[in-house]
């Protein structure tokens, strides 16, 4: 996993700004020449289909931009988008994959909502905070399930936290067809939480929910920790050569164990922010598809928390636009995760050497 | 029983064509974590040239087609660029994911009836479908369930029979020596992942041809990932990759059969079970089962750093 | 000694370039038919490199190969095979879960059919190879269970096996002990008494005199000279190999001359007691095992790869937890305490696998200096690592240390080997150690690393450091240590002081037989 685990180099203090701005631009490059590819293969599919392109493209790319609602909608996605990214790129800091996010969002949204309907009378200042917290509790428990059998067992956690994600399937569906079903709802969905439950919005409507502001915070205390906390920094390490950090007294196994069960609360986060500030309940299907995009914007960020946040806003405008896509253009919805997997692909050759780019190479 | 086990047996074919695929990439050092994704497509084309060119047999070839393809990608951006086997393999997952769906929508549109293909017939084979138990239970399914076998047999006497399987395995276990003998390793690797992909997109298109006759977005609904833990429960052997697609092939009839029966415990518990029983085998799985040396690692002949 | 008036082997010219690195500058090679043929030179002077693109392993930039005078093209193993070269690594290329006829005749097709699998024939061939020149095997022995000499001759049958011509052994006497080289030895005059033509790639001046009928020298890249071992002496091949602007000190490491100087105090600054240390395949491999180090002291473990040398390192270093026993640091009980805690105690260790056990490859310098210290408050500011610190610390560290890098946020996996290990003994050093475990502090390092290393190993002693060193090269354990023991499957069969010390004797105690005293 050598460029994912790369450990972002510490700033240098006397490095001039032009060389930084140099540097940046460099590194952007790859990911011009991506998106451009990308976006370049997606308008052939898009001919092939027999649609208009230029019109579904401009549906994929202004929609956020269009219209207060637009883009309020693209904040509420890059909510659990940046959660999930960083659900990612945490427990990759040590090395470990999870592959669990909407497993562990989704049984965070379970607790959340638990919470938000058995408290409903409670006033917000207690029941908001219970139900973020019990959100978070939520997916810190499914991830430190994989956790355990990993540090204690040694299975693997890629696979442990996928199957989880499809026992998490079945335990929301038992939650929203057997203990708090909404019975008109014609869809597994669960009864509202109680008003305090809600996240306040900013501004009027259309406004976006707080948990926007929630997340900016979380966000950056989650950088700044991996960076320069001496765990951050360990965790780091841990990833970049596990047998290293233990000759070298770092407890790496907890750490790792430590990293997933993070990543779980960062997922389960997500899930108490899409009841409180989104649905207002919990309801099937509610994972979307963020486990994906969050792997995606890990991937493509590098495993740099600072930059997940700007990578996630990205893939939400898409997302947002896709839906816009598909109503105007007729274009299917899918088309856009093909895109977006065809960045990841595109942005992962820029790794490999020059002159790789042969075949029968001996 | 013998109703059971004569359903056990088609169940296996998903999980048996899957693994060996799994296992001969993973033999060679490659390791795929895509299936789920190539099994949706796997069946998104395999469904729907059965159904717009008429017959399983078109649809289980265009699938196997469609899945060399992807495994072409895979192996040329591990083998040759040496690029992270797992990164690349998560990206591969997501667009073989979206093709598969992609694909269905684009043919077939929205519909309020979803389109139905015909599923395999069952071929007993003659005279020794007669026998009795034996007979029910092992010979009288359709053809894809015999291929299967074939396969699984077929590579295990390869590995284990052949000069070539000698070779073969070499390129797992220590990729470097291999080379030193004069053994093209990425050539081995190309060809076993082309091949296992292909292995692994057809287990995607028998679903829609014998269980539901339909396809939807959730079809594999898991067994990709279940077919990953199968390969290191196997150890990665084409023989033990038989008893654990038995396993689990057990476990899907059982939970299939508990919630028709309704035995009074909510069925999302039982459609649980899978998961959760996989989640436990692997607890001993990790312990004793081996897995090839360099699997998931690049081989690089110029790396000045690998030993 | 030329067929039809041909060389057996011709190399002229060869180039080969990784990235900026220009590691083989136009390098000729010629060797005769029935020749034994010595490459000799520093680390980084570019033999294997040489041998890795005559075997086919790197594509060469430029050059020709002549074998028995026609022009050949070798680009891959398989090549090199079909043309009579075969190779001997250092790290052997071996299935470990294959017996040693299945790596005997990997890739060869016994029995002539790819889609069989016959070995009896392969089985006769291979036993009667191995009558023929020494060489003994058990054929259906699982490698991985079998000592490194023995998995040495495995790796010459392979070759011997495809009819090589041209064995090429890439410092085959590295993990072997004094009588096991004789050995080899034995085999090599057997091979080329034959006919067959071996070079013998080495740094030791004593080995190719011992061996060799004529050798090339290489340096940085360069062939350097090529003399008849009856023309030369020693101390021209020392020279030579180092070049004018070496220092003696140089000289004498490649020489194994004795300029040691002790400076042990009195005192009992590291003592092990009744250590039961088990491996990891659950063995108690050392059992009641004791040690004591003074002051000031080098101690020195000679022995055989693979005889608990990892084991003993990593218990001593508080990283390998210890079943039973004691080990005190300077009158501290450190047994039962956790790694970092040693660390915090003084103990510091550079481990024999720099690239696994000591790096953060894709970490910077800056990075790297700081694992192991990343909780000690002069790093820290308002409870965060203090980035700024850490970086002037780095600074101080590459200039006094000498790290030739493109500054401290270079990364570690992109340096040579030597300035890895030269960031590696700058972040022990930090810790002021006053225990040192070095464990083949030396291996794969240039002359000048080399000395480098020993210069520092003597600035820590004169603080009163006890220092382990633990190493497969004898040579170097006898040169650098106050005293020598001999260590045999976890064991002592030995003990030397510095002026008793004697090869010979230490490597029968290093095959087990006990030192009589």
């Amino acid at each position: 996993m050598s460029n994912t685990g790369q450990l972002t180099q510490a700033e240098s203090a006397t490095s001039s700004q032009s060389r930084i701005l140099k540097s940046i631009v460099s590194k952007a490059i790859p990911y011009l020449v991506a998106v451009v590819a990308a976006f370049a293969v997606g308008a052939i599919i898009i001919v092939l289909l027999g649609h208009d392109p230029v019109r579904a493209m401009q549906s994929v790319l202004t929609t956020s931009f269009k219209s207060q609602f637009g883009f309020v909608e693209t904040m509420h996605k890059w909510v659990p988008i940046v959660l999930c990214a960083l659900a990612f790129t945490v427990p990759l800091s040590t090395g470990k994959f999870n592959i669990g996010a909407e497993g562990q969002l989704l049984i965070g949204a379970t607790a959340g909502v638990a919470v938000g309907i058995m408290g409903s009378d409670l006033p917000m200042v207690i029941l908001l905070p219970a139900v973020l917290v019990a959100g978070v509790l939520g997916g810190i428990v499914w991830a430190g399930i994989a956790a355990f059998l990993l540090v204690r067992f040694q299975v693997n956690e890629i696979l442990s936290t996928v199957l989880l994600n499809f026992v998490s399937f079945q335990v929301i569906d038992y939650v929203a067809s057997h203990v708090w079903p909404d019975v008109g709802a014609g869809h597994p969905a669960t009864i509202s939480v109680g008003e305090g439950a809600l996240l306040p919005r900013l501004g009027p409507s259309p406004a976006m929910h707080s948990g926007v502001l929630l997340v900016v915070i979380a966000a950056i205390a989650i950088a700044v920790s991996m960076r320069s906390t001496s765990a951050g920094f360990e965790m780091r390490a841990t990833g970049a050569n596990q047998r290293a950090s233990l000759v070298h007294g770092i407890k790496t196994s907890r750490l790792a164990g430590a990293g997933l069960v993070i990543g779980g609360g960062i997922a389960g986060l997500a899930g108490a922010i899409e009841v409180a500030g989104v649905h207002g309940k919990m309801l099937e299907g509610m994972q979307s598809n963020f486990l994906i995009l969050g792997i995606i914007v890990g991937l493509l960020a590098r495993g740099n928390n600072f930059a997940v946040p700007f990578v996630a806003f990205g893939i939400a405008v898409l997302e947002v636009g896709a839906s816009a896509m598909q109503r105007t253009a007729h274009v299917p919805i899918e088309l856009v995760l093909i895109i977006e997997a065809l960045i990841l692909l595109f942005v992962l050759f820029s790794d490999v050497p020059k002159g790789r780019f042969k075949l029968g190479k001996k | 029983m013998v109703d059971f086990f004569a359903l056990v047996i088609p169940a296996m074919v998903p999980f048996l064509l899957a693994a060996l695929g799994t296992v001969l990439a993973g033999r060679v050092g490659v390791f795929n974590v895509a299936q789920e994704g190539i099994m949706v497509l796997g069946a998104s084309v395999g469904f729907l040239v059965s159904l717009k060119m008429g017959g399983n047999f078109m649809g289980l070839i265009a699938a196997a087609l469609i899945g060399a393809v992807i495994g072409l990608v895979l192996g040329y951006t591990t083998a040759i660029l040496r690029l992270d086997q797992f990164v690349i393999g998560l990206a591969l997952y997501f667009a073989t994911l979206g093709l598969g769906s992609l694909l269905y929508r684009a043919v077939i549109g929205t519909t309020l009836e979803p389109p139905l293909i015909p599923t395999l017939k069952d071929a007993p084979i003659p005279g020794l479908s007669k026998i009795p138990i034996i007979g029910e239970i092992l010979f009288s399914h359709d053809l894809v369930v015999y291929f299967a076998f074939i396969v699984a047999f077929a590579i295990y006497w390869f590995m284990y029979r052949t000069n070539a399987g000698l070779k073969f395995r070499a390129v797992g276990e220590n990729p470097k020596s291999a080379d030193s003998v004069g053994i093209n390793v990425t050539a081995t690797k190309m060809w076993a992942t082309v091949v296992g992909t292909a292995l692994v997109a057809m287990a995607g298109a028998y679903l829609p041809m014998a269980y539901t006759g339909i396809f939807t977005e959730g079809i594999v609904a898991g067994r990709g990932w279940i077919v990953i833990a199968l390969a290191f429960l196997a150890g990665w052997r084409p023989h033990f990759a038989v008893a654990g697609a038995a396993f689990f092939a057990s476990m899907e009839v059982f939970a299939l059969k508990a919630q028709v029966a309704g035995i009074g415990i909510p069925h999302q518990f039982v459609l649980m079970l899978p998961f959760v029983a996989t989640l436990v085998v692997m607890l001993f799985a990790f312990k004793w089962a081996r897995q090839p040396k360099y699997l998931g690692v690049n081989y690089d002949r110029e790396s000045r750093l690998s030993g | 000694m030329t067929l039809n008036g041909h060389p057996r082997l011709k190399m002229t010219g060869i180039q080969k370039r990784f990235g900026p690195v220009h590691a083989l500058k136009s390098v000729d090679l010629e060797v005769a038919p029935g020749e034994v043929h010595g490459l000799l030179g520093g680390n980084g002077a570019g033999k294997t490199t040489l041998m890795n693109v005559l075997y086919g392993l790197y594509d060469a930039d430029g050059g020709t190969i002549d074998i028995d005078g026609s022009t050949v093209t070798i680009k891959s193993p398989r090549d090199a095979l079909a043309v009579g070269v075969g190779m001997v690594h250092q790290t052997f290329l071996q299935v470990d879960n294959y017996s040693v006829l299945e790596n005997v005749v990997l890739g060869a097709n016994p029995g002539g059919s790819a889609l069989s699998l016959n070995l009896d024939e392969a089985r006769s061939q291979v036993l009667d190879l191995s009558k023929r020149f020494g060489l003994t095997v058990e054929p259906d022995a699982i490698v991985e269970e079998l000592p490194v000499g023995v998995r040495q001759r495995v790796e010459i049958l392979k070759a011997l096996y495809r009819g090589s011509k041209i064995l090429i052994l890439d410092e085959p006497t590295t993990n072997l002990t004094p009588q096991e080289v004789d050995d080899l030895f034995q085999s090599i005059q057997a091979m080329v008494a034959e006919g067959m033509s071996v070079i013998l790639i080495t740094h030791k001046i004593q080995e190719t005199m011992a061996v060799c009928d004529r050798m090339t020298i290489m340096r940085l890249g360069e062939n350097v000279a090529v003399l008849n071992k009856v023309d030369t002496n020693p101390e021209e091949l020392a020279a030579i190999m180092v070049g004018e602007t070496a220092n003696e000190d140089a000289s004498a490491v490649v020489l194994g001359e004795d300029n040691f100087v002790s400076l042990a105090q009195d005192g009992i600054a590291v003592s092990a007691k009744n250590l039961v240390i088990r491996n990891d395949h659950g063995v108690d491999l050392f059992q009641g095992f004791n040690l004591d180090i003074r002051a000031g002291e080098v101690l020195g473990i000679a022995g055989v790869a693979g005889n608990g040398q990892v084991e003993l390192a990593e218990a001593m270093a508080g990283v390998r937890p210890l079943q039973s026993g004691s080990i005190q640091v300077e009158g501290r009980e450190m047994t039962s305490l956790p790694t970092v805690e040693w660390l915090r105690g003084g103990v510091a260790y550079v481990p024999e696998d720099r690239y696994r056990d000591a790096i953060l490859p894709t970490a910077t310098i800056t990075e790297n200096l700081l694992l192991g210290s990343q909780r000690s408050a002069s790093v820290k500011k308002n409870g965060l690592i203090d980035w700024r610190a850490a970086q002037k610390r780095a600074e101080d560290a590459v200039s006094a240390f000498s790290v030739q890098a493109s500054g401290i946020s270079a990364l570690v996996g992109a340096l040579s080997g030597g300035n890895i290990q030269r960031v590696i003994l700058a972040r022990a050093f930090a810790h002021k150690p006053r225990l040192l475990i070095l464990h083949n502090p030396t291996r794969g390092l240039d002359i000048r690393s080399t000395q480098f290393v020993y210069e520092q190993v003597s600035e820590v002693a004169k603080t009163g450091c006890a220092v382990l060193l633990i190493s497969e090269d004898l040579d170097e354990v006898i040169a650098q240590s106050d005293r020598v023991l001999a260590l045999y499957s976890g064991a002592l069969t030995g003990e030397w002081s510095h002026s008793e010390a004697e090869p010979y004797e230490i490597g029968r105690s290093m095959t087990g037989l006990v030192k009589e005293s």
